[in-house]
């Protein structure tokens, strides 16, 4: 045991002591590539204290798209190809790390681009960076409202470090706002009278919350918040507080992780929700149907909201896109894959019309100028440099932001229902089933 | 190994190997001074080397309390985050009860290094009945309920979005302001290095060692050992106070976040200060400079195959993300140099160049004298 | 805006007392009868009376000491309470976090009662056995007043007391809980008998599953006199163990049988419970057994780090293996949850319904059978007699014949068997990732503590009034949204009071 513990050490630190720079991908043998590799940075949460299993989707997505480009002859810019490599970047959620790691990309990698960003702390702590060093990026899943805004407001308190140059950043995500539009809408459409929020005490939770709760109460229902702490297991206590109490319309359940798994499979062994009387509303993960009913089998007719395109709105990129997701961890592709995916794409793209790889500016104006049909849909930006006014009453996270992530609000109606074929409820326009609320026990007319 | 016996003798012969000691030491320090002007090197060298500073720092300190103290405290994060929360509040909300002027970044980094202390003198007084295994155990409460308190009254605290510090330096230009930030945290870490050195070197380094190897012996021989044990509880906590407060106001990180106190952040350190050598001030800092950047560097493993050798794809290279696994054979490594090099990795190097262990002579006899007792535990003398 | 009511707890109460303390026995003690009260019942008829009553009481104590005592007394305290709640409910300025009622007066008296008192019996050379205890305890119950029941060593600190200290102290929570939002489920009669049978209930049921998993750190720290920190990762391995057990099992079966078959998972418990034992029985033989030969410096300091390190590395190689997403196996028993019937007592008065989830009972029921054969193991057979010979004196037991090495990879080995148990039980209830262990381990450092490290029944002990707690803790906190966030906090809380008023803790071995 002791020698072959030493032997495995005296493995580890010779790889450790042989280390080389990245070796190229080796060439395809159809296409003729120059020798300059385009590099993108991708920062993703790889491991603790992050959120571990987005970073690995998102770290497979960047994978993904570099291979699917590569195959397809790589960046094409003035008639010569490119290879394309992702360097990905523990940020490990945490905003000094990423920092580090963002600096490390451009100065080390030099890398050409940024992409990706799970957590809001990162995206604000990297901002700065990005624009700092002129290299343009997109986010895929930072969903602070003041992410994309940095270039015309000041970000939590700090005056504005960079206001002369143009604004590099971009968001392919919602903002929370956006998001908590939606449930609050659908809640609110469906009469509700009180509401109990249940929230991790997170960057994620707490203004999505805030303004989850502003909404209803503006429309005059009665909201009670109840805060939890990440890693909690047992949740009997507080739902056992909310069982005592009247019995609340709804439930929603702003959590994530296998937290907010602990908390609606308790939840709804208790009997608490989803009931005839009580609506279960739970979050964008429990659209990774495997995971979900694995970890919580007694939570059919919950519904959720589902930030991304919806299954039936799947266009071809998608399909294969989350076949390809599928194979490697048996479950379907969540938003924040696709994200990352279409990320890189849109990336690409705009430095094939821009010409250049390396020439921020043009980068920046053809990202402010993308009309591209990727997986997530078709998408542009409504704000930029090309229009920079923003009308009176359009928040200001609408700079650089992509106006149509899709959301919706998403239910399960069948015991271990794929998500694929799970309703969509709202909005009307997206809907599936013909039914704003499929009521637990009954099912959808099809 | 001859050739390896033939330099020992040539060094001791010529300049001796305290002196090529000191010289190597100083080749290093003027490394570190002349290095942010390597034009080869960019900024983000620069970063990574202000947070290996600062880590050096947090892992020093640690090694005079705990492994030349004896007081094995898991609330070493927690300290340095009480330094940088208290800065980041005080020069956020000031001090209502004495000025309504917003206090400046220098005078929040003071205030935050005064609670650090203040909380380190009432921590220690707490901890005086408390040894080893308790210790370590009252202290991972106290951290995690200082965690949970800044996670949960995040009106006041900003949760986990982080707390801001103001910033320390205004300086426009980035790259000088690196320079001075890389400046700033390594003078602090020579001031803590030397400070701690101070301590541990002047009678009441040999009064913490006393008490460290039985404590009511020391107490026999007239040590006052409270006023010790409270005094090095004092003392590092405000190191790292200040550390954390410096730190944080900009130097090196924008914000603190909870997560930064969580108990893997903590346990990160000690590993630091093991893999260095616990007994070792220059050992633990350095074992943290050097875990990190292999940490860092073995995020993707390449090795490139010799003799024209493919692997199974074609190309000429083995590529190893190792993810998780680098923390797993860290781990190993931590677990196996405790085992087996107990004075950690670089102990054989310090050893010969001082010419001496680092253990005292006054310790090694009492261990030697105490040899019998080896097999029984302290764990429960009250 | 402080208002007078208290300005008066604050300031007229102990200065009164004070007064009290040094003008009875002044006054009285010069009458020189011979019935007369002795000096140490003076200091605390003049402090009760002083407090409770101001001049008045002192006064009436002056006239008619025979019968005013005991009314004082009555008097005083239930007037501490309630003035103390009152005035801490007044410190609950909206402004302030919720809670701050507790960081401000309770604690603070306290705080100075634990300081003086023990050093008055020290200076006394009385016993101060539990002295340090039952002073703060009483400083946080009945605040100032303590000082006069303690001051002198005449009163005896027996188990009584303690336990009537202790229920002051948590009446006086409850008071200030009530005072502070009368709509709390807590205190809204007539729902809340109930309300908090359910929460005691709660807190019983998963209290047993906690006391398993720390039943093992107390049994290696009787036999080796060390704490383990990896048990918590042996804890998530052992479920993960467990996992996947049952998914190649049944897998296999439904192969070999063509048919869908899945295993119940109590049988991934013992399955979980072979693989972690031999897991901890390496362990010890590699790296804890020198510590025993004799090898090693510092052997208390050696065995955190080494446990911790083994911790590390187990829960990182689960990561990389087991990867980031959550897991679950199926359940138990199919009931969903068991409902314990309404009760009626009088028209008027009813009892239930009371909810427990279904596999959480199973799981209680697997804890406390595994608890009693651990007891049944250590009392009646001759390997248990051997480790707890060891645990007494390993000297002694060496001579009668037992080998103390191996009883303590016996110990190491069946510690993080019942770590990994728990974790085959729970992954049935809970999602599973591998950092699941940090949240469970330091419950289970509190529950040992508490219960005293080294024994098994107060571990069990231990477990019911953690759980109790924390259930109590999230469902009566003042504040609804605050109360789950804080919900570990309140177990550390005891933690930190019980480390450092009682470190041995309630069943405990005293040391001395």
């Amino acid at each position: 045991m002791k020698h072959r513990s030493v032997f495995l050490v005296t493995i580890a630190l010779i790889a450790m002591l042989t280390l080389v720079p990245m070796g190229m991908v080796s060439a395809d043998g159809h296409c003729e590539f120059a020798d300059y590799t385009i590099s993108l940075g991708g920062l993703a949460p790889m491991s603790a204290p992050g959120a571990v299993a987005g970073g690995v989707a998102m770290d497979w997505a960047f994978k993904q798209a570099a291979a699917d480009i590569n195959a397809d002859c790589g960046v094409q810019i003035d008639g010569v190809n490119y290879m394309l490599e992702v360097i990905t970047g523990d940020s490990e959620g945490s905003p000094e790390r990423g920092q580090a790691v963002a600096e490390r990309l451009i100065l080390e990698d030099e890398v050409d681009g940024m992409v990706g960003v799970y957590h809001s702390a990162v995206g604000l702590a990297t901002m700065g960076i990005m624009e700092e060093n002129g290299i343009p990026t997109i986010f895929s899943e930072p969903w602070n409202d003041n992410v994309s805004a940095n270039g015309i407001i000041e970000f939590d308190g700090a005056a504005p470090r960079f206001d002369d140059g143009i604004d590099h950043i971009f968001r392919i995500s919602p903002a929370s706002s956006m998001v908590g539009s939606v449930v609050t809408d659908w809640l609110i459409a469906l009469g509700v009278e009180d509401v109990v929020l249940i929230v991790e005490n997170t960057d994620y939770g707490q203004p999505a919350a805030a303004d989850e709760q502003a909404r209803l109460e503006a429309a005059g229902v009665s909201v009670s918040q109840i805060d939890v702490e990440l890693g909690t297991e047992d949740f009997v206590p507080i739902l056992s507080r909310i069982q005592a109490g009247p019995v609340p319309d709804a439930i929603r359940i702003v959590v994530t992780g296998e937290t907010s798994f602990n908390l609606t499979q308790q939840m709804a062994e208790l009997g608490i929700a989803p009931t005839p009387d009580t609506i279960c509303v739970t979050n964008q993960i429990a659209f990774q149907h495997v995971q979900y009913w694995a970890t919580v089998p007694d939570g059919n007719y919950c519904a959720f909201n589902r930030v991304g395109i919806i299954p039936s709105l799947f266009n071809d990129t998608a399909i294969e896109l989350n076949a390809a997701y599928e194979a490697e961890f048996g479950d379907i592709v969540p938003s924040f894959g696709m994200a990352s995916y279409d990320a890189v794409f849109m990336m690409v793209d705009a430095m094939e019309r821009a010409g250049s790889y390396s020439d921020a500016a043009a980068i920046v104006d053809a990202i402010e100028a993308s009309d591209i049909l990727l997986s997530q849909g078709r998408y542009y930006f409504t704000y930029g440099s090309h229009n920079p006014d923003l009308p009176e009453g359009t928040p200001n996270f609408m700079w650089h932001q992509w106006p149509d992530p899709i959301v919706t609000v998403m239910q399960y109606f069948e015991q271990g229902q794929s998500s694929l074929e799970a309703a969509v409820v709202y909005p009307e326009v997206y809907q599936t089933h013909g039914t704003a609320y499929v009521v637990p026990g009954t099912s959808p007319d099809m | 190994m001859a050739l390896f016996q033939r330099i020992e003798a040539a060094v001791d012969a010529g300049i001796g190997r305290r002196r090529l000691g000191y010289a190597l030491l100083a080749l290093i320090i003027v490394y570190f001074l002349w290095f942010p002007n390597d034009t080869s090197q960019s900024n983000y060298a620069k970063t990574v080397f202000i947070s290996g500073f600062f880590y050096a720092i947090m892992s020093s300190s640690w090694a005079l309390l705990a492994g030349i103290a004896g007081q094995f405290s898991f609330g070493h994060m927690a300290f340095m985050g009480i330094g940088a929360y208290v800065a980041g509040l005080v020069a956020r909300d000031g001090l209502a009860f004495l000025t309504a002027e917003s206090i400046s970044a220098v005078g929040a980094i003071f205030i935050g290094t005064l609670v650090a202390g203040l909380v380190g003198l009432v921590i220690g007084w707490l901890l005086l009945r408390l040894r080893s295994a308790y210790l370590a155990l009252f202290t991972i409460a106290f951290s995690e309920l200082f965690r949970i308190v800044m996670l949960t009254e995040y009106d006041y605290t900003g949760g986990s979005n982080g707390l801001s510090l103001r910033p320390l330096l205004q300086i426009a230009d980035v790259d000088t302001a690196r320079q001075v930030e890389y400046y700033l945290m390594f003078a602090l870490l020579i001031v803590c290095l030397l400070a701690l050195y101070w301590v541990s070197n002047s009678p009441i380094g040999l009064f913490l060692r006393a008490m460290r190897e039985d404590e009511d012996a020391a107490s026999a021989l007239g040590v006052n050992v409270v006023r010790y044990k409270i005094l090095v509880f004092v003392f590092t906590s405000m190191i790292v106070g200040l550390a954390g407060a410096i730190f944080y106001s900009d130097v090196g990180s924008e914000r603190i976040i909870p997560e930064q106190l969580e108990i893997l952040q903590m346990s990160l350190i000690i590993a630091y200060a093991v893999i260095g050598g616990m007994e070792s001030l220059i050992g633990a800092a350095a074992g943290a400079f050097i875990a990190r950047y292999l940490l860092e560097a073995t995020r993707q493993v390449v090795i490139t195959l010799p003799f024209g050798l493919t692997m199974a794809d074609g190309s000429d290279a083995f590529v190893w993300e190792p993810g998780a696994w680098r923390y797993a054979l860290f781990g190993l490594v931590m677990v196996l140099t405790l085992r087996f090099m107990r004075n950690g990795l670089l102990y054989p190097i310090i050893t010969w160049f001082s010419g001496r262990g680092l253990v005292m002579k006054e310790t090694v006899a009492k261990r030697e004298s105490d040899e019998d007792h080896a097999g029984r535990l302290e764990v429960d003398n009250e | 805006m402080i208002d007078a009511f208290l300005a008066w707890l604050l300031l007229a109460g102990p200065l009164w007392a004070v007064i009290g303390l040094w003008a009875l026995p002044q006054v009285v003690g010069k009458r020189k009868n011979d019935d007369e009260p002795t000096l140490s019942k003076l200091q605390v008829a003049g402090v009760v009376s002083g407090f409770a009553l101001g001049p008045l009481g002192l006064g009436l104590y002056y006239l008619r000491p025979r019968w005013i005592t005991r009314v004082t007394l009555t008097i005083g305290l239930f007037l501490a309470v309630f003035l103390s709640s009152q005035a801490l409910v007044r410190v609950g300025d909206p402004n302030l976090p919720s809670g701050a009622w507790l960081i401000l007066a309770g604690p603070l008296w306290s705080a100075i009662a634990a300081y003086f008192i023990p050093r008055r019996y020290r200076e006394a050379e009385a016993d101060d056995q539990n002295v340090l205890t039952a002073a703060a305890l009483g400083g946080f119950a009945i605040g100032p007043l303590i000082f006069g029941l303690m001051w002198k060593n005449t009163p005896k600190i027996s188990r009584d007391w303690m336990i009537v200290l202790g229920s002051l102290g948590a009446w006086q929570i409850y008071t200030i809980f009530a005072l502070h939002n009368a709509e709390n489920l807590c205190v809204t009669a007539p729902y809340h008998i109930t309300y908090l049978a359910q929460q005691t209930a709660n807190g019983v049921v998963i209290g047993c599953i906690y006391s398993l998993m720390a039943v093992g750190l107390t049994l290696i720290y009787s036999v080796q006199g060390i704490v383990s920190f990896a048990h918590g990762q042996l804890y998530m391995v052992g479920g993960y163990f467990s996992f996947y057990f049952l998914m190649h099992g049944s897998n296999l079966l439904s192969q070999l049988t063509g048919t869908e078959i899945s295993i119940n998972p109590l049988w991934g418990i013992p399955v979980a419970a072979l693989i972690v034992f031999l897991m901890g029985a390496l362990f010890e033989r590699a790296f804890l057994k020198p510590m025993h030969d004799g090898l090693i410096e510092r052997v208390s300091e050696y065995a955190i780090l080494i446990t911790f390190g083994f911790g590390f590395v187990v829960e990182y190689t689960t990561l990389a293996i087991a990867g980031p997403f959550p897991q679950r196996t199926d359940r138990f028993i199919e009931a969903r949850r068991i409902t314990l019937p309404r009760t009626q007592i009088t028209d008027e008065f009813a009892f239930g319904p009371i909810n427990i989830i279904g596999d959480r009972a199973f799981a209680m029921l697997v804890g406390i059978v595994l608890i009693f054969a651990l007891l049944y193991f250590l009392q009646r057979t001759w390997t248990g007699r051997a480790l707890r010979a060891t645990s007494q004196d390993r000297q002694a037991a060496a001579v009668t014949g037992i080998n103390p090495t191996n009883m303590n990879t016996l110990s190491f080995g069946m510690g993080s068997m019942l770590a990994a148990m728990s974790g085959a039980a729970l992954i049935p209830i809970f999602a599973w990732v591998p950092w699941v262990g940090a949240e469970m381990v330091g419950r289970s450092y509190v529950i040992v503590v508490l219960g005293g490290l080294g024994s098994v029944p107060g571990a069990l002990v231990g477990g019911i009034i953690v759980g109790i707690v924390e259930a109590l803790g999230a469902g009566c906190h003042p504040d609804p949204s605050r109360g789950a966030a804080y919900k570990e906090a309140f177990a550390l809380v005891i933690f930190a009071l019980v480390l450092l008023l009682k470190p041995t803790g309630l069943f405990g071995r005293e040391q001395h």
